[in-house]
């Protein structure tokens, strides 16, 4: 699957703070939109185009770190780099506390931005690709029929065909097949690859 | 009358005949006639007294120099009471004692000598006397107990009379100060003038009237207090002033609490000046940051940019011309905090607030025509002056009449592109465009209110304010203008403030926003 290009969003209620952003973007080459207002944003925001938010901290009406809740609560993984003024370190703090992927001080250089920007699209391109991966993995889980999703359950547990046979009251040589059909249907080219692939869709505890 | 041994009936007639008490004693002090006034004032029967010794009408104390006395004369010597007569203390047969004025006498051609001793009762006096002490010490008693300083001077300024109270102000005893010329003595050299110029108005004063007046008075120990004085004249039977009578609170503890209190308030602006001060300066900072960031980012941009083989050029030469726009609007941020922190330096002068605004209208009227618009005056006439720096209020009014046009101008060029410099982008509506034909009117006017007061107003047929907006449009650094500062109306209203006024807004009726503020008229006294 091709990724979508990147955009780099930026959302602020300066104009000029805004349009100097979205210029030096362009001029690092990279793509960018811009907004006014965080509802501006919200209204128009789709979580599946990757990409990072450049977003100031404060702003009239909804500000920098309500907009970051309303992000949260709808799932969105896009990361955050919030830029503030002075007086407004204590919210960047709980800004980061909140899964912020950074903060910066206006005014800034121009690389300490662009730095962090192609971070935080590295780490949602990395993070969107692991999110197909596991996508991936679970969509061929769902194919195996029961008693195949069995056999991988106790195979990857690390019981050899035997035992397998015994616990399931199947002869060895049904057990042989369906671990045939499981890992031809998982794309699994070793018992160690499908190990991984269980462990990165096992829920986290 | 019984007599023992000898005075003729004619003495005898005139002893009996008098109301006073009358006792003969020869030279051994033995009552030899006791008439009946003497028996009434001594509740001894004649016939008990003959014969014994006059110490038995004495008291203890008398008796022993009674007979002394009579030795003494009958030596050849002095006699102390012959003919001169003094007050003693004598005893009735109860054993009360009371008091009564004795005159002795020598009968002629007595030998040996015998005398007659007249008694007269004077309890009575004495009583009057003793209520008279009574009542001065009663008097005393008030004059002391009184929380206010009491002094009387005669007409010469000295003074006669002087309280416990006034005692203790002035940390001197009355013996120190009887007598003493109460100014020249008491009153705090600085004040003796004013203190002089009281006295001899009380002097002269025809009526009863108490006169009041404030001065200091030094006490011994050099310490000045501040009394307030209420006086009047004291006057004899023909109504002459003989002197002045002054009663004297000290005030100095309550006018240092006063001043105290004057000091602490003043503090108390102070400090809160400061947090609204600080407050505004985590507001600059963050305020100045924004141009400073944007700067920082357009000229860095502009590098990049002209690093590129083919600069954008249209692109770079807009990022220039935005360096310098927010440079300017750095600076002008400044300017208006200076202008915010000189606003503690006010300059009152009575003032007519049309002629003030008269004198702005030709400033006024060119902001008019950059917006195509038109500026109307609706003065009242003839209204009170009021006290203000004129130069204050009239930057006030700029403010307003400039924010009145910028909310009816959709000035493109901004490139927020809103036209609605008090609501946001959504209150823009096309329609009102200057070019299609629409004016904008600001309109100045001025009334006196019910009260009295004079209301200046700025409306305008803009928008208006509309939500949030209405709530936070006073706030520093809030704006709805693209370039705006968010700092005009919040100086604004601390200018009004600083004139005891309130800068408020009002829906302006058909439409629009109306400023307005309430200046306390002046009480004049005609010229």
């Amino acid at each position: 699957m091709k990724d979508l290009p990147q955009t780099v969003f930026v959302v602020d209620d300066d104009d000029a703070v805004r349009d100097s952003l979205r210029l030096l973007l362009k001029s690092a080459g990279l793509s960018c939109e811009s907004y006014a207002s965080a509802p501006e944003f919200l209204a128009g925001y789709d979580p599946s185009q990757p990409g990072c938010l450049v977003l100031d901290v404060r702003m009239p009406g909804m500000s920098g770190l309500d907009m970051q809740q309303e992000l949260t609560l709808r799932g969105a993984t896009i990361p955050v780099i919030f830029i503030t003024g002075h007086g407004d370190i204590p919210m960047a703090v709980e800004a980061m506390q909140h899964g912020a992927f950074d903060f910066l001080q206006k005014p800034f250089r121009d690389q300490e931005l662009l730095d962090r920007v192609q971070r935080a699209l590295a780490r949602d391109t990395e993070y969107r690709a692991r999110l197909r991966h596991t996508d991936r993995i679970r969509e061929r889980l769902a194919t195996l029929s029961p008693r195949e999703r069995e056999v991988l359950d106790l195979v990857t547990q690390g019981k050899a065909n035997k035992m397998v046979a015994g616990d399931l009251g199947v002869s060895q040589r049904t057990v042989e097949i369906h671990r045939a059909h499981v890992m031809q249907k998982m794309e699994a080219g070793s018992l160690a690859e499908l190990v991984r692939m269980m462990m990165a869709v096992a829920p986290r505890t | 009358m019984r007599a023992m041994g000898g005075p003729s009936s004619d003495v005898l007639a005139l002893l009996e005949a008098t109301f006073d008490a009358a006792v003969i004693m020869d030279d051994r002090g033995r009552i030899t006639a006791f008439n009946r006034s003497a028996e009434e004032m001594f509740g001894y029967r004649a016939a008990d007294a003959l014969g014994r010794n006059v110490s038995m009408l004495m008291t203890s104390a008398d008796r022993a120099s009674h007979d002394d006395h009579v030795r003494r004369y009958l030596a050849g010597g002095e006699a102390r009471i012959l003919g001169k007569g003094r007050d003693v203390r004598v005893r009735h047969r109860d054993g009360s004692e009371f008091s009564v004025f004795l005159s002795v006498g020598r009968i002629p051609n007595t030998e040996p000598p015998r005398f007659v001793g007249y008694l007269h009762d004077t309890s009575l006096r004495r009583k009057a006397l003793a209520t008279l002490e009574h009542e001065r010490q009663l008097n005393r008693l008030y004059l002391d107990l009184a929380q206010v300083m009491l002094v009387a001077t005669n007409r010469a300024g000295l003074v006669q009379l002087v309280n416990q109270r006034a005692l203790r102000v002035l940390m001197v005893d009355d013996a120190h100060i009887m007598n003493c010329n109460w100014v020249e003595s008491c009153v705090a050299p600085d004040d003796r003038a004013v203190a002089r110029n009281a006295f001899r108005a009380l002097l002269m004063s025809g009526g009863d009237e108490p006169q009041s007046c404030e001065y200091h008075v030094r006490s011994s120990d050099g310490e000045d207090r501040f009394i307030t004085w209420r006086g009047v004249a004291l006057r004899d039977a023909n109504n002459v002033a003989t002197g002045v009578m002054l009663s004297g609170e000290d005030i100095t503890d309550q006018r240092r609490a006063e001043n105290e209190a004057h000091r602490a308030l003043e503090r108390m602006n102070n400090v809160s000046r400061l947090a609204t001060m600080g407050e505004m300066a985590a507001g600059i900072s963050h305020e100045l940051n924004q141009p400073l960031a944007a700067i920082a980012n357009y000229a860095q941009a502009c590098a990049r940019l002209l690093r590129l083989p083919a600069p954008d050029m249209p692109e770079i030469s807009g990022a220039l011309e935005q360096i310098s726009g927010q440079a300017l609007r750095a600076g002008e941020i400044i300017r208006r905090i200076r202008s915010l922190v000189r606003n503690e330096d006010v300059r009152r002068e009575l003032q007519d607030i049309n002629e003030l605004i008269r004198e702005v209208h030709t400033l006024l009227a060119s902001d008019a025509r950059v917006h195509d618009g038109k500026l109307e005056l609706d003065l009242s006439p003839s209204l009170p002056r009021v006290t203000v720096d004129g130069v204050q209020i009239q930057q006030v009014l700029m403010n307003l009449v400039h924010n009145a046009f910028e909310a009816q101008s959709t000035d493109k060029v901004s490139y927020r592109g809103s036209g609605a410099a008090y609501g946001n982008g959504e209150l823009d509506e096309p329609g009102r465009a200057a070019g299609n034909g629409a004016t904008f009117e600001v309109r100045i006017a001025t009334r006196p209110t019910e009260a009295g007061d004079i209301e200046v107003s700025v409306s305008d047929l803009g928008p208006g304010l509309v939500g949030e907006v209405e709530q936070r449009i006073f706030e520093p650094f809030f704006t709805t203008k693209p370039t705006g500062t968010g700092l005009g109306l919040a100086i604004s209203r601390s200018i009004i403030k600083a004139h005891d006024a309130r800068l408020g807004y009002r829906a302006n009726e058909p439409r629009g926003a109306c400023f307005f503020f309430v200046l306390p008229a002046q009480m004049e006294t005609p010229r």
